[in-house]
């Protein structure tokens, strides 16, 4: 066995050992131990392995994608009940939607698990983002968001109907459209997301933000009396955080 | 299969499939859609399969094929023959990269290393999976196992150095209230 195929082979070795007893393994080990150059190499290529492993095993998945796979499973089970052919496929599709709406939408009897579907949603959709919505009132309240120091606005500052009439994009989540505004502060890029509230019964508002984190960027969902709030950015969570 | 083990299954694997599949999909929302497909493929096909122990693997199975068939549907391959051969050098500084950066980093240099390398690249590093099993779940031989694993660490240290090369500082241009640079 030459040097490169030993480490050609080691190069699949797994850096918790338990590949140790292999036999595959067996001579590619044995040069590592008798040779110091590939045994160096090895030590180093097992070590980055361990700490490219440890780091993504820290990703966690978005708040809502278990619910939303439990519940397309249990719409599944009903719909095979019909029968396959047409209702079969109907089932699909049906429990594909359900399974989105669930994953998206604000559950009442939960209200910080909607508030994290929402900031969810605020990460995915701000990919689609446009810069636009300068005209009034969206111009001033891009002016007010972007004055450094300021907080998030509160019901009084944001005039639902004007704002969607007067260029913000708006875009639906959950069958509810939601305006988005684009801002700057400190050299960072935000999306101010605001939707009507729809308060369950007993619901109370003005819960504190719930954030979240993902590879997409970082965002966080709150809510007062009139409406729901994402703000996602790029920038991570201590930087939305500076904001609330 | 109960509902309550469908449950278990669901908790068991679906936070090491969404990583899986960010590293496939490149993005949090088609991640999250193919988690979603695999398990609803599972509760309409794949409850038939009666050792839980084998459960692991056709979920991952599953779900790389579904990304394959969707990727197929918008974009073409890319063929292993065009892909440049990978070094195979690890050096100290490499670990220190990664201790540096944070998990989003890392994915995010995970996900610029090419799609036939970066599946069991990922499998590897996420769910620990032997050559053995990774070659199980994408149905390659051991030996493309190996091959892929290569060069896939080698483009993925690549794309940790590209990460840390440090960006041109911006000079104010004279005239404009900055200072001249000397």
């Amino acid at each position: 066995m030459t040097i490169e195929e030993a480490r050609f082979i080691l190069c699949a070795y797994r850096p918790n050992g338990s590949d140790a007893g292999l036999p595959a393994f067996g001579d590619a080990l044995r040069m590592a131990a008798a040779d110091p150059a590939v045994g160096e190499w090895f030590a180093r290529s097992t070590a980055f392995d361990a700490a490219v492993a440890g780091r993504l095993r820290q990703i966690e998945p978005p708040a809502g994608l278990r619910e939303a796979i439990l519940a397309g499973a249990r719409a599944s089970g009903q719909q095979r009940s019909l029968g396959r052919g047409w209702a079969w496929a109907a089932g699909m599709a049906a429990a594909a939607a359900l399974a989105f709406v669930l994953f998206s939408m604000k559950t009442p009897a939960r209200p910080e698990q909607g508030a994290a579907s929402f900031a969810a949603f605020a990460i995915s959709d701000m990919a689609n983002a446009k810069h636009g919505g300068r005209g009034e009132p969206a111009g001033a309240l891009i002016a007010a968001l972007e004055a450094n120091g300021a907080r998030m606005p509160g019901p009084g500052q944001i005039d639902f109907d004007r704002l969607r009439e007067t260029g913000c994009r708006t875009v639906n989540f959950a069958g509810r459209d939601v305006l988005e505004v684009c801002f700057s502060r400190d050299g960072a890029l935000f999306h101010l997301y605001v939707a009507r509230r729809e308060s369950p019964p007993g619901d109370s508002a003005d819960n504190g933000a719930s954030f979240i984190s993902e590879a997409a960027g970082a965002a966080a969902a709150w809510s007062d009396s009139r409406f729901d709030y994402a703000v996602a950015s790029k920038a991570g969570v201590e930087a939305i955080r500076r904001l609330l | 299969m109960t509902s309550e083990s469908f449950t278990q299954l669901v908790d068991a694997h679906y936070a090491p499939l969404y990583r899986f599949a960010l590293s496939l999909a490149r993005n949090g929302s088609d991640a999250g859609d193919l988690v979603q497909q695999t398990f609803f493929i599972w509760a309409t096909k794949g409850h038939g399969i009666r050792e839980l122990s084998k459960a692991k693997s056709w979920l991952f199975t599953t779900l790389y094929r579904e990304f394959l068939r969707g990727r197929r549907r918008d974009a073409r391959s890319t063929s292993l023959e065009e892909l440049p051969p990978g070094g195979n050098e690890p050096l100290a500084h490499d670990v220190d990269r990664v201790s540096r950066i944070d998990s989003a980093a890392v994915m995010s240099a995970l996900q610029s290393v090419e799609e036939p390398f970066r599946a069991p690249l990922t499998l590897f590093y996420i769910e620990d999976m032997s050559y053995q099993e990774i070659a199980d779940a994408l149905d390659v031989p051991i030996g493309t196992v190996m091959s892929r694993l290569s060069r896939g660490k080698a483009q993925l240290r690549a794309a940790f150095l590209r990460a840390e090369r440090p960006v041109a500082k911006v000079l104010p241009f004279p005239g404009e209230g900055g200072e001249r640079a000397s």
